[in-house]
């Protein structure tokens, strides 16, 4: 091989940004086409400088928009080799028409997204809108709370998606700049090992065997198309699911660290649950705890997989619990929130009987602060307490002005 | 082909264009090739047709104006020779018959249901106002 | 490096195993298969394909049907050269890495777009690949007009011509600008070949794929491609058509080389009134009427300006 491999620390100090880049050098990332935008940068310039200092043997393409990053990697991938990227936000938002692209044509490109609000006003921290705006785009999605598992999550993402019987490109998610600018202590794996675990690409029809010339971005209309989205979906419904808990499973062999489709804190005799992303489920663990020593049988849950939506582990998770908060970090404009009506629905036929109420927070980067959470436990208990929900369904934390609350 | 169901073709709408392997495509005459069922090769557009054209070799120079501009691969031509119009995939739009340069034309449109061996007992003479 | 395909005249041209099969559903007489056809043949090296969204790519890969007998990949509208430029970079790398399937090809990567595609919707995608210096060529089947979408004007419709969104009424010639001269645009990023094509001129255009082939980097083709639909005229009169546009030098055949050098390549022996191209097509009709007979005059000194513009360029090399 003609590029040199790097000697880590088994522990390293690294923001999630730079934690993803040194997961796409240990993928070996074969193309990365890619266009700044903040607060994704440093994970594409990471990648640039390794390419330039000789640890990774591949391309960076510095292309002329989001919209072009996206379509060079959906050519990349569909020539038949490995390919990941990142953006952020407004370049998210220009990305969305290939986005979907990508996934129907079934090429596993890995794309890190650090989470920031989409204009107008415009803003450059973190807030879950540009996460939210790719739901139906039939793309994995995957959220890291920790640059520790922005790390961890884009090697497991190259194995989940490239899997043959999978062969769906992959988000990974972190916040801006609370996760992609904020270093902390990453626990790392050998190049060897983490290669290893990711494993060679194999090409599936690849455009570069010219024994086997394909045909790919067809036109169907409405004698086929119905059954190829309907083929895309039962693929994320059915199969995606197994594959991610079997590489969780492989990796806790490899690193020791055990992640799940939806984790858990502190929830196993929990009455009282905060179900939320990102950063936010650390401070909500930290804030549980505390209550937990006030009296209150607080607990936290996490989710680690966007989509497919786990329908099933969710409410697992949930079962037996009295009160819960779903918080949602982007503006529904209009609706109740993205994840309060998924749990909703996860929970409606479920044997049941928690009270369910939403929040909005943090929108722009806006603190979640430990006194909002505390709070907002104390909401839910009391809730518990009254049996029934004690405020409108949809309450705003940490906006100013006259009280917002609806439905 | 048939109409199947959602978890009956490949993943992502692809379609290959052949059985199996193919070594030197750019070598290999179509009657050689293995096309798959997906390949539009293996298609008609024969009843677009209204009118079509008949090839008359008793006047054709091998030119092959006629091959290099049909734009529906329509013309077979095999060792620099036209061998003759392949009715399949030829849309009648009469291209062929425009760029003949001989005197009659060796291509001519006719109706769809014109019998070939009697518009070619009646080929028209040689136009010499035209030479 | 493959040998360059020998091709002396059109017998042996005719010798080609087509790349490109029938039963696509363009009309019968469309000039974009005539022109993909010659491109397609004018190599026997592997090829990588793209189509951007119009109608090349919406008749030649219609579900459960490909025409397409190399890989080929269709995105969307605007990004087709981008395409093409992501897989000429995976086949850079895997070819550093020793990991291509088949590793003593020669493959040429080859974008296909209409003038909406390349004029408008996808002129950045197309400038960042000319720039970036992908070894890739990109193919503008100019037929002056959203023909896909049915008529509507492009910033590659010529001014008189009457396009469903700029029509032509009683108060109104039809559209009002002129083209826009993409290839002197494309050109000027510097590329080692820019040219225009006709597929009338069949040798001209080889020659010149060929070239855009042979040279390392981003090269732009602009082919006329006239269209029976939309220009209004029988099918049968494509390459008549074709004839009209390089012999009334409304499309000029040249190259520009790095940039800088042009060389014209055609000039036709007999050069004919620009009112005879205009006179055969349904979409300028119009102009014929007494109070716009004075287009006419303009168009002819237009395209006089042009062709005087394009030797003076020749002669003083720049």
């Amino acid at each position: 091989m003609a590029f040199d491999k790097m000697e880590l620390k088994d522990v390293e100090v690294w923001d999630g940004n730079y934690a993803a880049a040194q997961a796409l050098r240990q993928a070996q990332v074969d193309v990365v086409a890619a266009y700044p935008i903040t607060p994704s940068t440093p994970i594409v310039e990471g990648y640039a400088k390794f390419t330039a200092d000789g640890y990774v043997e591949g391309e960076f393409v510095m292309v002329e928009s989001e919209h072009a990053a996206m379509s060079a990697c959906i050519g990349a991938a569909a020539a038949g080799g490995r390919v990941a990227t990142a953006t952020s936000s407004q370049g998210y938002a220009l990305m969305v028409e290939t986005l979907y692209q990508a996934s129907g044509m079934r090429l596993p490109i890995v794309l890190n997204v650090v989470n920031r609000a989409l204009a107008a006003p415009l803003n450059v921290n973190g807030d879950h809108s540009d996460m939210y705006l790719g739901r139906d785009s039939g793309w994995i999605q995957l959220d890291a709370f920790s640059p520790q598992e922005a790390y961890d999550l884009n090697l497991i993402a190259f194995k989940v998606c490239e899997d043959h019987e999978i062969r769906l490109p992959c988000m990974v998610h972190q916040d801006g700049f609370m996760t992609s600018h904020t270093a902390q202590g990453v626990n790392t794996l050998s190049d060897d090992a983490a290669y290893g675990f990711v494993g060679e690409y194999k090409p599936m029809n690849d455009m570069l065997d010219f024994e086997h010339p394909v045909t790919h971005g067809v036109q169907t209309e409405e004698d086929w198309h119905f059954e190829h989205k309907a083929r895309q979906h039962n693929d994320l419904m059915t199969k995606v699911i197994p594959k991610i808990q079997a590489a969780f499973n492989d990796f806790e062999k490899l690193s020791g660290r055990k992640y799940n489709i939806v984790e858990r804190y502190d929830m196993d005799d929990a009455d009282v649950c905060v179900v939320c992303m990102g950063t936010s489920v650390e401070t909500a663990r930290e804030v549980a705890l505390e209550m937990r020593a006030k009296g209150i049988k607080a607990g936290v849950v996490g989710l680690r997989v966007i989509r497919p939506f786990p329908f099933f582990e969710i409410a697992e998770a949930l079962r037996g619990v009295k009160s819960i908060a779903v918080l949602d970090r982007s503006s529904p404009n209009g609706a109740a929130g993205m994840l309060f009506n998924e749990i909703a629905g996860a929970l409606y036929n479920a044997d049941t009987k928690a009270l369910l109420s939403g929040y909005i927070y943090g929108l722009g980067g806006r603190d979640l602060t430990k006194k909002h959470l505390v709070d907002l436990f104390n909401e839910l208990q009391a809730n518990a307490d009254a049996g029934k929900v004690t405020t409108k369904l949809q309450q705003f934390i940490g906006v100013r002005g006259p009280k917002l609350a609806y439905l | 082909m048939a109409k199947k169901g959602w978890d009956e073709f490949e993943i992502g709408a692809m379609l290959r264009t052949f059985d199996g392997k193919i070594d030197d495509i750019a070598g290999t005459r179509q009657e050689d090739r293995a096309y798959s069922q997906n390949s539009s090769y293996t298609a008609s557009v024969s009843d677009w047709r209204l009118i079509k054209p008949v090839f008359n070799k008793d006047y054709c120079i091998d030119c092959q104006f006629c091959w290099v501009y049909c734009p529906d691969v329509s013309i077979i031509s095999r060792d620099k020779k036209l061998v003759g119009v392949d009715m399949d995939h030829c849309k009648g739009c009469g291209i062929c018959v425009e760029v003949c340069p001989t005197n009659p034309k060796s291509l001519l449109m006719f109706p769809e249901q014109a019998e070939e061996e009697t518009v070619i007992a009646n080929w028209p003479k040689k136009d010499e106002e035209e030479a | 490096m493959s040998e360059m395909k020998q091709i002396k005249n059109l017998k042996e041209f005719s010798t080609s195993a087509d790349r490109f099969e029938g039963a696509s559903l363009l009309c019968p007489g469309c000039a974009h298969s005539i022109i993909v056809r010659e491109v397609l043949n004018a190599t026997n090296d592997d090829l990588i394909l793209s189509a951007s969204t119009g109608c090349l790519e919406v008749c030649t890969a219609v579900y459960p049907y490909t025409s397409w007998d190399a890989s080929w990949i269709h995105i969307g509208f605007e990004n087709g050269s981008t395409a093409v430029a992501g897989a000429e970079t995976m086949y850079k790398v895997l070819k550093k890495k020793g990991r291509l399937k088949q590793p003593d090809r020669n493959p040429k990567f080859v974008s296909f777009a209409g003038d909406g595609a390349s004029y408008d919707i996808g002129f950045q995608w197309i400038s960042g690949c000319m720039e970036r210096g992908h070894n890739m060529m990109h193919i503008v089947l100019d037929n002056e007009v959203y023909a896909n979408t049915g008529g509507q004007r492009s910033s590659s419709t010529p001014i008189g011509s009457s396009a469903t969104t700029s029509p032509q009424g009683r108060v109104s010639y039809g559209e009002k600008r002129n083209k826009k001269d993409m290839v002197a645009i494309m050109a000027a990023h510097g590329i080692p070949y820019a040219a225009q094509v006709s597929p009338n001129k069949w040798r001209d255009m080889v020659k010149k794929i060929q070239h855009g082939f042979a040279v390392e980097g981003p090269v732009f083709i602009n082919a006329v491609s006239p269209c029976t639909t939309e220009w209004k005229f029988d099918p049968k009169d494509t390459m008549h058509l074709a004839d009209l546009a390089t012999d009334t030098l409304v499309f000029p055949l040249y190259e520009i080389i790095d940039g800088h050098e042009l060389n014209i390549t055609y000039r036709p022996k007999n050069v004919i009134p620009v009112e005879e191209y205009l006179a055969a097509q349904g979409r300028f009709k119009h102009l014929f009427k007494d109070e716009y007979k004075y287009l006419i005059k303009e168009w002819q000194d237009r395209v006089d300006e042009k062709w005087a513009h394009l030797q003076r360029r020749e002669e003083a090399r720049i």
